[in-house]
């Protein structure tokens, strides 16, 4: 054998040269990016919904060359966000200003000194015309850390053709869902989610505070677990165990209850205000028999809904809070909130808005929702919120097992030792 | 004085002859053995280098936090605290219910590939007809999006919205039949991964060696057994070692398809719960380690098992 | 060998199916998930009833999808290319040089691939922050080759091991020097080595989600697996599942190419008889 038959070798050189030469072409490509020159306002958060390309133009017209303000994409779901947020703010990151905060987020980055106070004029400023319910979502220990932006509250949605007259309660929701079922209707499902994850504490949420209770004290300094936790435990334990409620309850997240309403096995559903929007592009003809009341309570009075929304934020890192501010005001002013609402289902947080003939036009349901608004009710303001959170999913989970004087004893344990910054979470 | 020498004179100078060509013979021994080792040296270097560059520092940090209480949200606050967070760790249900159905999950998980990837490798080695659609094909679990693949799993076996989905029951919400679809999301995306590495360890069994044992008679079946396998261990190690090694730490497909409800979280969710979530640093570092230390048991294991095969345990440069 | 009758034929079309279906039938679930429309995607039916491009056309015209390709295959074919150079550089010398530390570096390399990623994934922010590595190439590039290199090393040295000694005494009593017996005589019987490493650390980092969501911030530097996660519905709890399933087809498809180019290969090196007897 002589070495000079291997020919492969050689060929390889140049599949190789080819190889560098693409990579180089490749980097170089990656080089070229351009930004914008002056004082950049960089956004992170609710960047990417539908529309929001024609809020920016506007504010940044309206900045008028003293500053532009960027709108960087942040991951779809909340917890990646935070994620990213999180990473940076404890980084001490300058290259963020505006932060989309949601309102679970709060206490935590307060509490941690990643965002700023808004004091004096920029406070008046930030809540003037705003709903209370979503200024208390931004508030801390009686300060203010966020500009309001958008809010939301689940409502109760119903087929009208098998649910004359809405239920006021949850016994009743849940009774009707029976009869309908032992009448032999395939539609007869109670949709809710209760997946091991943040939509279930939302739920869960839901049912305390319509008891009256709450899950920790305001300074979020000790649990305040009693019996109206025990008796919110414990109708949700019903709920599951009512025989209407999807098999698929414990594995439940938006998605599968929305699917669940449209594929007409839910007659009652709880879910948040996209239905509506969502449901005229899944299937045209369900929409005109779907109704939507305010959420029921446990005893005919009130409904107490738990908030959501997303409140605009300023780093404490920032190298411009107040153009920062001002961007912030100018995207979320009536103008821009009405367009949000209109292309990309976000329910504004200022009060102004919900008078808008436009407005009124796209949600039906403005009546419901702001009923469901003024009473709405947030989930546990705390520094430890997502720990709180985890536990609560987890300790919960699957709904149908839920025990509920152990459960709660076993919530205040957990909470008291995630409050004490003890024990791991699940 | 040209007499001829005496034996003895020529005995004695040759030996001395023969001393020195030994001499000699030694050090040119020796010089090619340093020559051996500067080269030796210099090609593992840049590795070495790189590996070390990047991974000293985070992988000391995140030792140094796990004996720290510490909190992302409180970096003031950081207390050194020996090794309470492993005391805490370690004491917790928590954890152990999470490790049981890890390791549950490896080992199954870990075998079906190797049986499973062991019948694909022979496959995508020895069909004779649509040799370069069946690799390629059979590469393509692997290439999908972990992520995805899982959630297009998810989506199959959730109710009314898949087609795996029974009319009348949800098996993502309950603990069994949940680990199952785990394992059989895991097992469908990895074991190709396994193929590959064993048809390349395939590919270096000599034809000659099963050409005389066919002609000695022997089955296909006694051919593969007693020709092949012994011949491809060290394939047989790094895959099973690399498979086994990620397959303890399963995150992805556990995530999307239970969220870990159901106590079927796995030590890795359990370390993002208390790292990412939770932001504590000291515990979730303290969990790494654990992980850590457990993967290092479960190599140690197999390098013994496997002995010889491992790589750089032949001392090399044989000439 | 034997005689390809008929029937085997038969029999390895009848096993290739089988390998086919075990492949394509969640794949092709997943296909029909990326054409179906809204109305449809929730129906549960394996085919799409009315199947539609709308979702391939919305991540096409989808700026930051595209810039998140180009960043993938970059990324990748960088990262590869110099993991396999330096992979083997070590296997070769790990497998068949003797020198000190050799223990210690395996050891090194195995306890580097088993560290938890998300413990380091904080501590490599920082250090990347530091650097000014974050959000650029090379701040992806450097952790996926570190974290591929020791796939590369283990199963590199596993092939240069199987390699007979007897090769490159040939090649120098053919009188070549040690870099022409290595490129010339060990090199093409490693290719099955190298071929397969090189299709494991390009999967390995075309799918990896930790290190490109937490080490880019703009789509500067983000690879598809983190940019699928940044695709919205159109509203805030609507998943774009219709987009993302046909956003993991479309990215499927340059990993089949590079297989499909190099899987030759991996049998090529062994077709002729290096040393007989």
């Amino acid at each position: 054998m002589k070495i000079q038959q291997r020919t492969g070798a050689s060929r390889r050189p140049s599949r190789w040269t080819a190889a560098i030469g693409v990579a180089a072409l490749l980097t170089s490509l990656a080089a070229c990016s351009s930004g914008p020159k002056g004082t950049v306002v960089n956004l992170y958060g609710g960047a990417s919904g539908t529309g929001f390309e024609k809020i920016l133009d506007d504010c940044n017209q309206k900045a008028a060359g003293r500053y532009t303000i960027v709108g960087n994409l942040l991951p779809s779901d909340a917890d990646g966000q935070r994620d990213q947020l999180v990473r940076r703010l404890a980084a001490h990151d300058d290259g963020m200003d505006l932060l989309g905060m949601d309102v679970i987020w709060t206490g935590e980055f307060a509490e941690a000194g990643w965002v700023r106070e808004l004091t004096g004029d920029q406070k008046a400023q930030a809540t003037k015309d705003t709903l209370q319910p979503p200024i208390d979502t931004a508030t801390w220990k009686g300060k203010l850390y966020g500009i309001p932006r958008t809010t939301n509250v689940q409502l109760m949605w119903y087929r009208k053709s098998l649910v004359p007259t809405p239920p006021k309660t949850y016994d009743e929701m849940i009774s009707m869902a029976q009869k309908l079922k032992s009448e032999g209707q395939k539609t007869y499902e109670i949709g809710m989610t209760a997946a091991q994850y943040e939509g279930y504490v939302v739920n869960i949420n839901n049912l305390v505070t319509a008891y009256g209770g709450t899950l920790v004290n305001k300074d979020s300094t000790a649990p305040t677990i009693d019996d109206k936790t025990v008796k919110a435990l414990d109708l949700m334990h019903r709920l599951a165990t009512s025989g209407v409620t999807s098999p698929s309850l414990s594995n439940a997240q938006e998605p599968e209850v929305f699917a669940d309403l449209q594929n007409e096995k839910s007659a009652f559903s709880l879910n948040w205000p996209y239905v509506l929007s969502a449901m005229r592009e899944a299937n045209k003809d369900l929409v005109n028999d779907l109704g939507f009341a305010p959420f029921p309570s446990v005893d005919g009075g009130t409904p107490r809904v738990t908030l959501g929304g997303m409140n605009y934020g300023i780093s404490t890192y920032s190298k411009h809070p107040n153009e920062a501010f001002e961007a912030g005001m100018c995207l979320r002013n009536e103008k821009n909130a009405l367009s949000a609402a209109l292309d990309a289902g976000d329910v504004p947080a200022l009060a102004t808005v919900f008078e808008n003939p436009e407005f009124i036009k796209a949600y039906p349901m403005k009546d419901a929702l702001l009923a469901e608004l003024k009473n709405a009710v947030p989930r546990p303001v705390s520094p430890v919120y997502q720990n709180i959170s985890t536990i609560v999913s987890t300790t919960l989970s699957p709904p149908s097992a839920i025990d509920p004087q152990k459960s709660a004893d076993k919530l205040r344990d957990s909470i008291q030792a995630a409050i004490e910054g003890k024990g791991i979470l699940p | 004085m040209t007499a001829t020498p005496t034996p003895a004179a020529a005995e004695a100078a040759e030996e001395r002859i023969e001393d020195r060509t030994t001499e000699i013979a030694r050090q040119r021994f020796n010089e090619s053995k340093r020559a051996e080792r500067r080269l030796g040296l210099m090609l593992v270097a840049p590795a070495v280098v790189l590996m070390l560059a990047v991974t000293a520092y985070p992988i000391l940090y995140a030792i140094w936090l796990s004996l720290n209480k510490a909190d992302l949200r409180r970096p003031a606050d950081n207390q050194f605290v020996w090794f309470d967070n492993y005391v805490t760790v370690l004491s917790s249900p928590i954890w152990w219910t999470a490790f049981g159905v890890t390791i549950f999950i490896t080992v199954i998980s870990a075998a079906l590939e190797l049986v499973l990837g062991m019948a694909l490798a022979v496959v995508m080695h020895r069909t004779i007809v649509g040799r370069g659609l069946v690799r390629t094909s059979a590469l393509v679990p692997y290439a999908i999006v972990t992520v995805v693949a899982a959630f297009s799993w998810r989506f199959a076996w959730t109710q009314d919205l898949g087609w795996l989905a029974p009319t009348d029951s949800a098996p993502l919400t309950s603990f069994w039949p949940s680990i199952w679809i785990i394992i059989l999301s895991e097992v469908w995306k990895t074991v190709p991964f396994m193929a590959l590495l064993l048809m390349a360890g395939l590919a270096l069994v000599p034809e000659d060696l099963l050409k005389a044992a066919s002609m000695d008679g022997a089955t296909a079946w006694k051919r593969f057994w007693m020709v092949t396998v012994p011949l491809i261990k060290p394939a047989i190690l790094v895959a099973l070692l690399f498979r086994t090694l990620d397959a303890f730490r399963i995150f992805d497909n556990i995530f999307v398809l239970t969220s870990g409800a159901n106590k079927t979280s796995s030590v890795s969710m359990v370390t993002f719960s208390n790292l990412i979530r939770g932001l504590n640093l000291g515990i979730g570092s303290a969990m790494s380690v654990l992980i850590f230390i457990t993967t290092g048991i479960i190599a140690f294991l197999f390098i013994k098992l496997f002995g010889a095969a491992a790589p750089g345990s032949d001392p090399g440069g044989r000439r | 060998m034997q005689p390809e009758t008929t029937n085997r034929k038969l029999m390895w079309w009848g096993i290739n199916i089988l390998v086919l279906l075990y492949a394509f039938i969640p794949v092709v679930w997943l296909l029909s998930l990326s054409l179906k429309d809204s109305e449809t995607l929730n129906d549960g039916k394996y085919f799409p009833v009315s199947p539609t491009g709308e979702n391939y056309q919305a991540i096409f015209s989808n700026q930051d999808f595209i810039r998140a390709l180009i960043n993938s295959i970059g990324i990748c074919l960088i990262a590869t290319l110099v993991a396999i150079v330096l992979g083997t550089m070590s296997a070769y010398a790990i497998a068949r040089l003797d020198f000190p530390g050799k223990k210690i570096i395996v050891g090194l390399a195995l306890l580097i691939s088993m560290f938890p990623q998300i413990a380091l994934v904080t501590p490599l922010f920082k250090i990347e922050t530091a650097l000014r590595l974050f959000d650029t190439w090379p701040g992806l590039i450097i952790p996926y080759i570190t974290f591929a290199l020791p796939l590369a090393i283990y199963t590199l040295s596993a092939f240069f091991r199987e390699i007979p000694w007897d090769l490159e005494k040939a090649a120098k009593m053919d009188g070549a020097t040690p870099y022409q017996a290595f490129r010339q005589v060990i090199t093409p019987l490693a290719m099955p080595g190298v071929f397969t490493t090189a299709i494991l650390v390009f999967i390995a980092c075309w799918n990896d989600f930790l290190f490109a969501l937490s080490l880019t911030s703009t789509n500067a530097a983000r690879t598809v697996p983190a940019a699928m996660s940044y695709f919205t519905g159109a509203t805030t709890f609507e998943k774009p599942t219709g987009p993302i399933a046909a956003a993991a087809i479309v990215i499927t498809i340059p990993i089949l190419l590079f297989v499909l180019v190099f899987q030759r290969r991996i049998v090529a090196g062994l077709t002729s008889g290096a040393v007989k007897g």
